[in-house]
């Protein structure tokens, strides 16, 4: 755990520019201690800028940071010794093998056992590959060893940037359990990602940034409640009538993106109240032949950053969110058939 | 320390370390076994003979030991520059440094001991390369009908070691200049590309500022590891100038290009910001 405060991490007014541009606006950010911390923002936004300054690459141009409890400042790289990091791609040597590479990293910065390595290779599902030169493997395989190298030291806070990049369903499955393992034991995981659906299974706190400056942070389960939905669909003439009815409830809105779509209606309101929707409508003559309840991380962060698409070709987030939608990408909440 | 074994545990496995090192002694093997197999033999005409005793020189002990260290330090200048720009550059190229500095590596030392590990190599490569020259030499006199008596010439023989240290120097200089041009380029090819145009660049400017270009690094690197013998004509940079700096002289300016390239690298490293 973390010294003063139980803050594993925290920044205040940390600002950077490039030129003219702000890439960090007086980011203020406030990680506990021993928890899985999202961090999330558009493209530019700044998560990476961040990334640089806390592991020392780039410098702050105002601000301060506190890292495991206590000031951290430009030159104070032994401070760095208690973390591990993975910032953007990972990089190696390609002519070393995946175990060499790990050896030669842990030659720098903090001591290292020897037996470490193995037991990282093993974690990270590299150990039948690690003698084979780094230039033959895939991205995930680099990413695996990426944070393999993060975990190097035995950080007490870790900082991944888009550790999910590349990995196979069962990478990103296993790389959520080691991280949610790591947490247990008192560790701070903070990530940086785009796959907000990966950070909702895996984040305890959520941080979400746009255009240098935090617009949202605080527990997940907090700021889901406040961004609940409930999706009721009905037949498709009778859409109009639900929307007036749930009016005394809540907004509702159609959804008309897709023909998949036909019938199912957005209403703003907090998970739990899937069977007042339902009873509102039974009592009006309607009946909901679906209904999903829950929470999406998805219009949280459109919400909060205006709207802004992620723009670098991952996935069909932009998609979804358009339409509304909040059920298979966004894995969220609880889902039920009514009726 | 740990630092500086890692180094040349990278290098040692490094294939740029064998092909520069393989393209050395391969240029040197094979022009000394084909002028020693061609000696007796270049045809017929005016200065026939003249360029047989010349050929035959190159490979006649005892200064075929001079002349080989020659060859290895003017073209090997060249490699070494490639070679420390190879080995800079990647570290800014494949962003090996960056996840070093993550770790909480002093960027300062991490470029300083690189460039250590890569001295060292370069020394141990100086070595091995001249005594294959001088395997190779002695098999070319053989070739040539040349006798080797001179082989054991003790007087030569107890230079070596002095002329092997200046020369060492030297490469370090010519490899300190690669290293750092690669660092501020931040890039192994634009520290390639600037470092090879550089060295010729020095060459040719002899033609029209001969007295400010023995000053210059591949020029004082030449003249430093001279014995006046009228080696290092392969030498590039240094190999065509005209007025050359006195050795001792010579020697001063290599150190003062070589603390100066490493001190460029050193508060460069310390103050840029790594990205990408």
């Amino acid at each position: 755990m973390s010294g003063t405060g139980g803050l594993a991490l925290a920044t205040h007014g940390l600002r950077k520019n490039y030129g003219s541009r702000h890439a960090l606006d007086g980011l203020d950010l406030t990680v506990p201690a021993g928890v899985v911390y999202g961090f999330l923002g558009p493209n530019g936004a700044g998560k990476t800028t961040t990334m640089r300054v806390l592991t020392g690459l780039i410098h702050s141009d105002g601000g301060t940071i506190e890292l495991l409890g206590r000031p951290y400042k430009r030159g104070d790289r032994r401070r760095l010794f208690e973390v591990g990091a993975l910032v953007e791609s990972p990089t190696f040597y390609p002519y070393l093998s995946g175990r060499s590479n790990l050896r030669e990293l842990a030659a720098s910065g903090a001591h290292v056992p020897a037996k470490r390595i193995e037991e990282l290779l093993d974690l990270v599902g590299l150990c039948e590959r690690a003698d084979d030169k780094v230039q033959g493997y895939s991205l995930g395989m680099k990413q695996r060893l990426g944070i393999a190298g993060a975990l190097l030291s035995d950080p007490k806070l870790l900082l991944l940037d888009e550790p999910a990049n590349g990995l196979d369903p069962a990478g990103i499955v296993a790389m959520r359990d080691t991280l949610k393992a790591l947490a247990a034991q008192g560790k701070t995981v903070f990530i940086s990602s785009h796959l907000l659906a990966e950070v909702q299974v895996m984040a305890d706190v959520v941080g979400i940034i746009a255009a240098g400056k935090l617009v949202r942070e605080g527990p997940l389960k907090d700021l889901l409640a406040m961004q609940g939905v409930v999706k009721v669909r009905v037949r498709p003439d009778l859409v109009d009538g639900a929307v007036k009815t749930l009016a005394s409830l809540a907004p509702a809105e159609p959804l008309t993106e897709t023909a998949h779509d036909q019938g199912w209606l957005a209403v703003h309101v907090s998970g739990d109240r899937a069977e007042d929707i339902n009873r509102t409508l039974a009592g009006a003559g309607i009946f909901a032949s679906g209904l999903e309840s829950g929470s999406d991380l998805e219009m949280l962060f459109l919400e909060l950053t205006g709207g802004q698409a992620l723009g670098n070709g991952e996935g069909n987030f932009v998609g979804l969110a358009a339409n509304g939608s909040v059920a298979g990408d966004a894995g969220a909440g609880e889902k039920g058939t009514a009726a | 320390m740990r630092l500086f074994f890692s180094g040349l545990r990278k290098l040692s496995r490094r294939p740029a370390t064998y092909v520069t090192f393989g393209l050395l002694v391969g240029l040197i093997v094979l022009i000394v076994l084909a002028v020693g197999a061609t000696a007796d033999s270049i045809g017929k005409g005016a200065n026939t003979a003249t360029r047989s005793a010349a050929m035959k020189e190159l490979v006649t002990f005892p200064g075929a030991y001079d002349r080989m260290l020659q060859f290895i330090l003017g073209f090997g200048g060249l490699l070494a520059m490639i070679y420390g720009a190879a080995i800079a550059g990647s570290e800014w190229g494949w962003g090996t440094l960056k996840s070093s500095v993550a770790r909480g590596e002093s960027r300062v030392r991490y470029m300083l001991v690189s460039f250590a590990s890569v001295g060292f190599v370069v020394g141990i490569g100086l070595v091995l390369a001249f005594a294959i020259a001088i395997v190779a030499a002695v098999a070319g006199a053989n070739l040539a009908h040349v006798s080797t008596n001179g082989l054991s010439d003790s007087a030569t023989i107890g230079q070596l070691p002095l002329q092997l240290v200046k020369g060492w120097v030297s490469m370090l200089e010519q490899t300190a200049l690669g290293f750092t041009i690669a660092t501020l380029a931040r890039s192994q090819l634009a520290g390639i590309g600037v470092g090879i145009a550089f060295y010729f660049g020095e060459a040719f400017a002899t033609i029209l500022l001969p007295d400010v270009v023995k000053y210059m690094p591949f020029a004082v690197a030449n003249a430093a590891a001279s014995t006046g013998s009228g080696g290092g004509a392969f030498g590039g940079g240094g190999g065509g100038v005209i007025a050359t700096l006195p050795a001792d002289q010579a020697l001063a300016f290599v150190f003062v290009w070589l603390i100066g390239a490493l001190i460029v690298t050193a508060i460069f490293s310390s103050r840029v910001e790594i990205s990408g």
